[in-house]
């Protein structure tokens, strides 16, 4: 893929869910399997067996708090964009912000500080390295020398 | 062109008779040279072959390295987004009305609120983790199957159905797989059935429309 088209914003939020549960299942499966795999009786059957339920039974759940996550927090950049009239890197760390917030409301308001704080930090992380790439991938893409400083060509003969 | 070098010697023989009152006209022998590739029937002012006119498709300009749908990949997201939010919209009905039924003998206090919004919320999570885990299987398997054969149809999306179906109800034994495959079958073939509904019904109905 050349480049990684985005939809328009609200079926971004459908986007942005399901990459996040895919994350979550595939991510979170692995080390599930890996987890039930060594919490095992010895024997391959046992271990196998273990790790497929180990699986079976966690992988969705994690897969489902990220799919939440990256639902909320693409919802919250939508909503923002909509408001600002503009896409910039501010957006997604307040969205981070407020998405921590929010998912730790039921647990009182110090533990939602520390939670949006959390989230921001980690947006602004990810948004950094992000326009770094940019800035970096921009660089090979510069010309060598400025053309208007070339010396002025000569009129040869031909039209 | 090749029609002009025969036409200017009419011009110029028509320009000289202009100027110098000769006979007016071009002579046949002038007309009889010019070549006719340009009398089309759409019009004779148009020097064009006719074959080149004829758009029955769309004629879109692709980028380098896209191809004109989208593949099952990038569908993947979307879909497995979708089962998602759909399970959880459909968990979250399901934990209200049986919170509000399991709850019925408590007067509104804040228990049974909260006891409400327990459920609602342990069943959206539930039904949403069902639905999405099911759509992420149906998508991997999609996408193997569409590399695998290096072709898109709907003999994928059967295929990705059953064995989405077997390996969900691959706990319950040889049984399980067998009626979760059955299902996975049956809703997969509903939908290919679905997506291909006119193409059938206009195939087997009478001759075709187009008035060419």
């Amino acid at each position: 893929m050349e480049e990684y088209i985005r939809e328009p914003c609200p079926w971004r939020i459908v986007d942005d869910c399901g990459g996040a549960f895919t994350m979550g299942a595939i991510g979170g499966g692995v080390f599930q399997a890996v987890k039930g795999f060594r919490n095992a009786p010895a024997g391959i059957g046992y271990r196998l067996r273990s790790g497929a339920n180990a699986v079976r039974v966690r992988a969705p759940q994690i897969g489902g708090s990220f799919a939440v996550w990256g639902g909320l927090f693409s919802t919250i950049d939508c909503g923002l964009v909509r408001i600002r009239g503009k896409e910039d890197p501010w957006n997604s760390i307040t969205s981070g912000a407020m998405t921590g917030a929010i998912l730790a409301a039921r647990s009182g308001p110090l533990v939602m500080v520390g939670s949006a704080m959390m989230g921001g930090i980690l947006l602004a992380l990810i948004e950094g390295v992000g326009i770094l790439l940019t800035r970096y991938t921009a660089q090979q893409f510069q010309n060598a020398e400025d053309p208007s400083q070339l010396p002025p060509k000569d009129r040869g003969l031909g039209l | 062109m090749d029609n002009n070098s025969q036409g200017s010697g009419g011009v110029k023989s028509g320009l000289g008779s202009l100027f110098g009152g000769g006979s007016p006209g071009y002579s046949n022998n002038d007309l009889a040279g010019v070549s006719l590739t340009g009398m089309s029937p759409l019009s004779p002012y148009l020097n064009v072959d006719p074959r080149y006119l004829a758009q029955d498709t769309d004629e879109f300009i692709l980028p380098t390295g896209a191809n004109k749908t989208r593949g099952r990949f990038e569908l993947a997201f979307f879909t497995i987004g979708g089962s998602c939010m759909t399970g959880a919209t459909f968990g979250a009905f399901n934990g209200l009305r049986m919170g509000i039924k399991e709850t019925r003998d408590m007067a509104w206090s804040k228990p049974r609120n909260v006891q409400i919004i327990n459920m609602v919320t342990r069943q959206g999570a539930s039904w949403a983790n069902t639905l999405g885990s099911v759509a992420l299987l149906y998508s991997a398997f999609g996408v193997v199957f569409e590399k695998a054969r290096g072709a898109e149809d709907d003999l994928n999306t059967v295929a990705a159905g059953t064995l989405t179906g077997m390996l969900f109800k691959s706990a319950g034994g040889l049984k399980g797989v067998a009626r979760g495959g059955l299902v996975g079958l049956a809703l997969s073939s509903a939908y290919a059935l679905y997506n291909n509904w006119d193409h059938i019904t206009n195939s087997s109905s009478s001759a075709s429309s187009r008035l060419y």
